[in-house]
């Protein structure tokens, strides 16, 4: 099976069956992404379709010396997840308030590309973190607040808030170093 | 801010949470600092793994099948804004006094200028046709849905057409709208439920026709009402002013 860098090159070279094997290897970890920042599977769904023309119309941007494509395309899905919040929020959400669906965890070994030790040593990582670091970065990753929002949703001075959160990314890195090569660590 | 004061700000940009004046600082830092582009490039790992702490979840089977059509289908579009993988490197300076040393130069400048407009002109001529061949694409995707809004006694006048696919990617096309008034802009509304939810706002042009993309929310793809009134101009969260068009599907 060709590696990811090797399918993004197929691509961007516009084959679409490498665009095939790429959904198949990364759908569940992108739409567990999604789901998690949108809480709304067709909204989840309707963005991780965005992702996936995105990554085929612009594969041939991916630069491998800048990081891994597990990287790229969580970043590129996380980013797409949270313009799409921001515009259900602009919207007040009212429309979506009674269509939310509850996340449903679901084994698929098969066609996650993480395996489960990867998650576990994140995840393990994560609960080293103080609470008060913990809840800074989800915030920030997965509801997509600036750090004078979080500031004003936590209730706690800015630059506290800027310390904090510096203190537990650097943690986190710290955990995480030799914890998997496809994290690009 | 020296050098160390931008290096600590790149674990939060990584999480592309900061605000945005120390946002701005960064990126002007970046440009010019092969260091901080590879500290960024560890960071964005780090704030990459966050995502595995998300339940796995398996989409629609169908979901597959969308997405390899429309790749099928769709050219491949050249003005998308890159993924973040990749940085824009400053341009290196040009000093223009050398440039026009001599009469070769001036010619070199003036093609130059040339090339420059006619690349402007090509790049407009493209970005309208692109947009003619989106609309093209929407209005004879299958599953398009079409509603009728018909003008009200504000505009009796006036009609208009609102067309989105499965994914609610619309585009609404209005005709015989009065002039909206100077502060003021006709705003779209999908209302579901009875709750009216904002669209995007537009002004007509001297014949009253205005066009405008937007996206209708999910809940709105399989009912709604669809509604035009005239707002101040840049749109309200709840609508203030008179319905002048008005349909449903």
């Amino acid at each position: 099976m060709a590696n990811d860098v090797e399918l993004l090159k197929a691509i961007a070279a516009r084959d679409e069956a490498a665009l095939a094997q790429l959904y198949d290897l990364y759908r569940v970890i992108l739409f567990g992404l999604l789901m998690r920042i949108l809480n709304n599977r067709e909204e989840a769904e309707d963005v991780l379709q965005e992702v996936f023309l995105q990554v085929w119309r612009r594969a041939a941007d991916f630069d491998e010396n800048r990081g891994r494509p597990f990287t790229w395309l969580v970043t590129l899905a996380r980013s797409r997840g949270i313009d799409r919040l921001r515009t259900l929020a602009a919207r007040e959400r009212v429309a979506t308030a009674g269509a939310q669906d509850e996340a449903k965890a679901v084994s698929d070994a098969t066609s996650d590309a993480f395996r489960s030790e990867q998650r576990e040593a994140v995840n393990n990582a994560l609960a080293q973190l103080p609470d008060e670091q913990k809840r800074l970065l989800l915030l920030a990753y997965f509801d997509g607040l600036s750090q004078s929002e979080i500031a004003a949703r936590v209730g706690a001075p800015l630059g506290t808030v800027k310390t904090r959160m510096r203190a537990g990314m650097m943690k986190l890195r710290q955990l995480l170093a030799g914890k998997g090569s496809d994290l690009g660590f | 801010m020296v050098h160390e004061d931008y290096k600590e700000m790149i674990p939060a940009h990584a999480l592309s949470t900061l605000d945005s004046a120390d946002e701005r600082a960064l990126n002007e830092h970046l440009e010019a600092c092969a260091e901080c582009r590879r500290d960024l490039t560890e960071w964005e790992a780090v704030a990459a793994s966050l995502s595995l702490t998300a339940d796995p979840v398996t989409p629609s089977a169908q979901l597959r099948e969308r997405i390899l059509d429309r790749v099928h289908t769709e050219p491949r579009y050249g003005s998308e804004k890159s993924p973040v993988n990749v940085l824009a490197l400053p341009s290196p300076r040009r000093n223009l006094w050398n440039s026009l040393g001599s009469l070769g130069s001036i010619a070199a400048v003036i093609l130059f200028a040339a090339l420059i407009i006619a690349v402007i002109v090509l790049w407009q001529q493209n970005r309208t046709l692109r947009e003619q061949n989106e609309t093209f694409q929407l209005l004879t995707a299958p599953g398009t849905r079409v509603a009728q809004l018909s003008g009200t006694p504000e505009a009796s006048g006036a009609t208009a057409k609102l067309a989105y696919d499965q994914n609610g990617r619309a585009i609404l096309i209005a005709d015989g709208l009065p002039r909206a008034p100077a502060g003021k802009e006709y705003q779209l509304w999908f209302i579901v439920n009875n709750k009216p939810v904002p669209g995007k706002t537009f002004a007509p042009d001297n014949r009253g026709r205005g066009i405008v993309r937007d996206q209708v929310p999910a809940a709105a793809r399989k009912s709604a009402v669809f509604a035009i009134t005239l707002e101040p101009a840049g749109g309200v969260a709840a609508p203030t002013g008179a319905i002048y068009l008005r349909g449903e599907l």
